[in-house]
């Protein structure tokens, strides 16, 4: 009974998930379906262009499948966030600015675990730091090297690192705790 | 090796709970030293929240497996994403659930194989094949969204022209990079998805910094999730948060455009 009603339950959100991500791809599908009917010619330009796109990514995408995959044989969530403040000073913060980096999925996915950490006391300037250093991803730099060179890609991963640093000092200034 | 059972009550004799998320009890056992400790979590009150509560609690505790009568698939998600396993349709009292698992009846009445104990960082099948399932799941998600941006550019390559494009970014470098960070913090998603953009626009003739910062704030600054992030941290840090990161992702741009004209020359 308890089995049935959870193939159920994961069915309804299993759909309800599929309908959201496909919502956008369909939506271009149909203004190419319309285009296709009306401007047949603009159409074709427009697919062979996109065609082109996916040729420039799909060995990069590879790249990507791998490091995602090595990321989740060696990284689980808990180990990353257990480095979040319990360690004062650059020690936190270096782990902080580690954990972000290699943190992965969507932002909201971590709430739950940012907000349990600050409840435990966790200080806002890792949290901030730890925010930032998600524009760091390890495993997108196939794509964003083939797309705008490495030593692009090396200096702003620099200063984003810095810049994370920076706003985190910025906050722990400005959101001082109320720990009383 | 310790092991959680979800219950209503501390005690050993208490039946176990039916859902991980109501439950108001995890009761956490170390099947070495046979210690009990009852730990109360406030989000099993039944208002919504319990199982995620449940998780971070399993996890802080170091657990290795969760038994409850019934798991959410978002609260069993975390736990397997974080190597803790979790059997569900579990019932009886504590005191049974424990003496049937540490026997191994258990795992064998539901087919699961036991765990190697000195496993450590091993990686075992399992582990391989719940990072493949993770992996896909993740790339999977990630590919309908990216499919669509790359249909809308090549939509995008045969009707937009670069008058159109010069109409918003008008070649005045620090107007462009402002409305390079305030398009990166409406629009949200995998960041794939703003290196194909910024590349598309690149092509366009868009200056980099105005590409540079949308990158930047396309992850750092989210108007989108604000809600959530005020609701989890507070409206003080999010707020403050997001307007510094705003910021800096132009500030980022222009170091970085500036160190990138200074090294190529």
């Amino acid at each position: 009974m308890i089995s049935l009603n959870k193939d159920r339950y994961l069915t309804k959100i299993w759909k309800k998930r599929a309908v959201h991500l496909l919502i956008f791809p369909a939506s271009v599908l149909f203004i190419y379906g319309i285009l296709f009917i009306i401007m047949p010619g603009k159409a074709l330009i427009a697919l062979r262009s996109s065609g082109k796109v996916f040729a420039n990514i799909i060995m990069p995408l590879c790249l990507v499948f791998i490091l995602m995959l090595v990321l989740n044989l060696f990284l689980k969530p808990a180990y990353i966030t257990k480095f979040l403040g319990k360690e004062a000073g650059i020690k936190g913060i270096i782990l902080s600015a580690a954990a972000g980096i290699i943190s992965a999925g969507p932002i909201y996915a971590w709430y739950p675990m940012l907000k349990a950490l600050r409840e435990k006391g966790a200080d806002s300037s890792f949290i901030a730091i730890f925010l930032g250093n998600r524009a760091v991803k390890p495993f997108l730099l196939p794509i964003m090297i083939s797309y705008f060179g490495w030593i692009y890609v090396l200096i702003l991963t620099v200063f984003t690192i810095f810049g994370s640093l920076l706003a985190g000092y910025c906050i722990g200034i400005l959101v001082k705790e109320n720990r009383s | 090796m310790r092991i959680a059972i979800s219950s209503n009550k501390p005690d050993l004799e208490a039946r176990v709970g039916s859902r991980l998320g109501t439950s108001k009890y995890l009761m956490i056992i170390d099947l070495r030293t046979m210690a009990v400790e009852a730990v109360p979590y406030p989000g099993g009150s039944g208002q919504g929240g319990g199982g995620i509560q449940a998780v971070v609690l399993a996890i802080s505790k170091k657990v290795d497996t969760v038994l409850t009568g019934y798991c959410s698939p978002t609260a069993e998600k975390y736990l397997s994403a974080n190597g803790i396993e979790i059997l569900t349709g579990v019932s009886g009292t504590v005191a049974e659930v424990v003496q049937q698992y540490k026997t191994g009846d258990l795992q064998r009445r539901m087919g699961v194989v036991r765990k190697s104990e000195s496993g450590g960082a091993k990686i075992d099948r399992r582990t391989l094949f719940l990072a493949l399932k993770n992996s896909s799941n993740q790339f999977i998600n990630l590919l309908p969204i990216l499919v669509g941006v790359v249909l809308l550019i090549g939509l995008f390559n045969a009707f937009a022209s670069k008058e159109l494009l010069s109409y918003l970014f008008t070649g005045n470098r620090a107007l462009d990079t402002l409305w390079g960070a305030c398009f990166g913090s409406i629009f949200t998603g995998n960041p794939i998805n703003s290196y194909i953009i910024g590349g598309g626009l690149l092509e366009y003739g868009v200056g980099l910094c105005a590409v540079t910062a949308l990158i930047i704030a396309w992850v750092t600054v989210g108007l989108a999730q604000l809600p959530a992030e005020i609701s989890a941290l507070g409206s003080k840090f999010a707020l403050i948060r997001n307007g510094i990161s705003f910021a800096l992702s132009i500030a980022i741009a222009f170091a970085t455009v500036g160190i990138l004209n200074f090294i190529t020359g």
